[in-house]
């Protein structure tokens, strides 16, 4: 869909908001410019008497609601976070330490941010691979008998809830870390020259490792039924055309498939980011909530939304609350951020040639 | 469809009968959890309302039933569950965020009593004016920890805990720990495992209360607080999150209300007191700590942060103990405004009336101190002294 041939003006052409609906989760700001550029400029004078005129209003009022509690969310972050933004400056997000007890407090958010980034990287490091596997099997390789309760149980899994994993991190998955899996990590990668300081020996499960499993595990369903959802929208005629030239399988998801749901595979790689970094209940459990940067992924950490979970009951004093809103604030902009720079990956990535379902 | 009615091939007709089928099974499966609810509602005593109210017990004419509030500590909260159970007077709704939350909801009066095991420091007391500390219980801070492959109960003191929260004693065979340990021939050389509260709690403010008068360096360090800034360990939330990492995670030293590790049947130490004894954290010796720390108690509207169980005198008393305070306004009307109705606040005055005195019959058995009989005398002047609209509140408690 060629986005160079802008539609007449005032006109509305077949093509007009269509595109990949996963970015426009992600890239609101984007999406709400591009709506306004869209907007047809006789709109008052030519449509308002009109159905279609009233839906497209509709519409747009439902899309600024969106905008007003966006801005509304930006503006109450600031505002109730003023007192530690004019206090600290940089101080707050370059600092390393965090103590809202008198005489002095002190708030650095740095191993916050720090253990959300490296909790975040990790669990799409390991979610990433996965999910792409168990969508390629459910669109291109599972027997259909198998591809429908397969299917559903992925979805089910996309609603189960935090608190849930964050159990069955505690219960079942620290335990395994503990004895197996962090022993082995220390006795294999560990070993490698300069890898030592990153395994070190493990001593208790909740840690940043941990915690990182728990999210791979958390948003694997989420990527895997998005990726498994735009790769069966690729229609059929494009895999009888690769398989009619000889190909096989593989090469036929390769070279078929995967090109044309590549900008929804993205999206839902990015909307598994977004959950990971945001993730609050599950981490809380399982990370091991310490005020400090971490210094190996042995070690416990905290990222920004188990800091605010943690200790917002307790804050007494208006700084301490405004320095946990603070965190919040920071939290949203690295949310944004990391999407900013995803989307820009995406671009050169699909660029404006291959991708045929991009934008 | 509209050609079902006049031709009746099979292809047709099966369709209508397919969706009045499905039709039905959703009005059935409708029914079946009605009824479910219904009677999962019957079972929690939805329809059983009407007959709490009203009626005497004797020549004493109870208050009606306002439901209340109260939220905070999670050390007390064992008991909070067993008194709610028990007291009929009106329903009391207890939740335990910790008890730094406590006293963050009853200054913003959201709640009607908060609960805390930590006197209000004089910056929380400024920011909330006309609270009244009443200490409704006490109990002991056991050390628990987890060593696999030693029986014998492990002996620790406040100085060494200290080191060991600091993370200047790492490994569970320091000479430090050993050489207090003579019982404990094969201290294992693994690295202690350190867990503490990640959340505002009480519990941590009684442990901190302890190693600052143990440790003249933690004192100048991270200093008692709900929240220190830990230098070192895992933060667990709440008392059981903690109990349960230090139960299932080996070479692990952490702190809980002696409850929770009676609960658990986790191991807990001997602490060194003052006297050199090493003693088992248990209610006759917690006791101890109590009746020695009762003799010179504020009033109830005074400043309560320098009161404290840590440390007191006698052989064997246990050096880690702690009250329990409920936080309440002293002028209920001033406080909460109009709205706050005068039966509230008999409702208040009598759940507060009744903890401190019929309630204290449940302690032990919760494993918590029963109040001596000065602190409960002393309890009931304080409570004797909220007011609502400039007079005092008259009630007379039943013992339900």
């Amino acid at each position: 869909m060629p986005d160079a041939t802008p539609p007449p003006d005032g006109r509305r052409g077949p093509n007009r908001a269509l595109g990949n609906p996963f970015s426009s989760f992600v890239n609101f700001p984007g999406l709400f410019v591009r709506g306004l550029r869209r907007l047809p400029k006789d709109i008052w004078r030519s449509r308002f008497r009109t159905l279609d005129g009233l839906f497209h209003i509709g519409t747009a009022a439902g899309g600024g609601v969106l905008v007003a509690l966006f801005l509304t969310e930006i503006f109450f972050l600031t505002q109730k976070s003023w007192p530690t933004i004019t206090g600290y400056g940089f101080g707050f997000i370059l600092g390393t330490v965090w103590n809202p007890n008198p005489p002095a407090p002190v708030f650095g958010a740095w191993p916050y941010i720090v253990g959300t980034l490296l909790t975040s990287a990790i669990a799409m490091l390991l979610a990433v691979p996965l999910s792409l596997g168990i969508a390629v099997f459910l669109s291109e390789e599972a027997p259909s008998w198998l591809r429908v309760p397969l299917s559903s149980l992925v979805e089910l899994l996309v609603a189960v809830p935090s608190v849930v994993y964050g159990l069955w991190g505690i219960f079942v998955l620290e335990p395994i870390m503990r004895t197996t899996i962090e022993p082995d990590l220390h006795m294999s990668l560990g070993r490698i020259p300069g890898l030592g300081g990153v395994f070190p020996t493990p001593s208790a499960g909740g840690d940043v490792l941990t915690a990182s499993v728990v999210l791979a595990i958390m948003v694997v369903p989420t990527i895997a039924a998005i990726s498994r959802e735009s790769m069966r929208a690729v229609p059929d005629s494009q895999r009888e055309a690769v398989l009619s030239l000889g190909a096989t399988r593989w090469e036929t998801t390769r070279l078929g498939v995967i090109p044309y749901a590549r900008s929804g595979i993205i999206g839902a790689c990015i909307l598994g980011l977004g959950r990971a970094l945001g993730e609050t209940m599950a981490v809380t459990m399982t990370i091991g909530n310490s005020n400090h940067v971490p210094s190996s992924l042995f070690m416990p950490g905290q990222t920004l939304a188990s800091a605010i979970a943690n200790e917002f009951n307790n804050s007494f004093s208006p700084l301490e609350r405004s320095a946990l809103i603070e965190a919040g604030l920071v939290l949203l902009g690295i949310t944004l951020l990391v999407n900013l720079v995803a989307r820009m990956l995406v671009r050169g990535l699909v660029g404006s040639g291959s991708g045929a379902a991009g934008e | 469809m509209s050609s079902a009615s006049s031709t009746p091939p099979p292809a047709d007709t099966i369709a209508p009968t397919k969706s009045s089928r499905t039709g039905l099974y959703a009005v059935v499966a409708i029914i079946v959890i009605v009824v479910i609810i219904l009677a999962a509602g019957y079972a929690a005593g939805w329809f059983k309302a009407a007959s709490k109210s009203g009626g005497t017990k004797g020549a004493c004419t109870p208050p009606g039933s306002v439901p209340l509030l109260g939220a905070g500590s999670s050390f007390v909260d064992p008991l909070m569950v067993n008194w709610e159970s028990v007291y009929t007077q009106s329903s009391v709704n207890y939740q335990e965020p910790g008890s730094g939350a406590g006293i963050a909801q009853i200054s913003a009066k959201t709640i009607d009593y908060g609960a805390s095991d930590a006197p209000l420091t004089a910056a929380q007391a400024a920011n909330a004016s006309g609270l009244l500390t009443i200490p409704e219980t006490a109990g002991a801070v056991s050390i628990i920890y987890n060593l696999p492959g030693v029986n014998a109960r492990l002996q620790i003191s406040g100085p060494v805990l200290a080191q060991i929260y600091q993370g200047s004693i790492t490994a569970w065979n320091d000479p430090a720990i050993t050489s207090i340990n003579p019982n404990i021939t094969a201290m294992p050389s693994n690295a202690i495992v350190v867990v503490h509260r990640s959340d505002g709690s009480g519990t941590s403010y009684a442990f901190t209360d302890f190693l600052s008068k143990s440790s003249a360096s933690w004192a100048s360090g991270p200093g008692k607080s709900t929240l220190p800034a830990w230098p070192t360990g895992l933060g667990e939330h709440g008392s059981s999150g903690v109990a349960n990492t230090v139960g299932t995670t080996p070479y692990a030293v952490g702190y809980v209300d002696l409850t929770y590790a009676l609960n658990q049947g986790i191991s807990f130490a001997q602490v060194q007191n003052p006297a050199g004894q090493y003693v088992v954290p248990n209610l006759r010796d917690a006791a101890l700590a109590v009746a020695a720390g009762d003799m010179a108690l504020p009033t109830g509207g005074a400043s309560w942060s320098n009161v404290s169980l840590i440390n007191e005198p006698g052989a064997g008393t246990y050096p880690v103990a702690t009250f329990s305070y409920m936080l309440v306004y002293k002028d209920l009307s001033g406080a909460y405004g109009s709205t706050y109705t005068l039966q509230k606040a008999e409702n208040l005055v009598d759940w507060l009336n009744w903890t401190v005195t019929y309630g204290q019959s449940y302690s032990s058995t919760n494993y918590y101190v029963t109040l001596p009989a000065g602190v409960v005398t002393a309890d009931q002047q304080t409570i004797d002294s909220m007011t609502y609209n400039g007079a005092s509140i008259s009630i007379c408690t039943l013992q339900n």
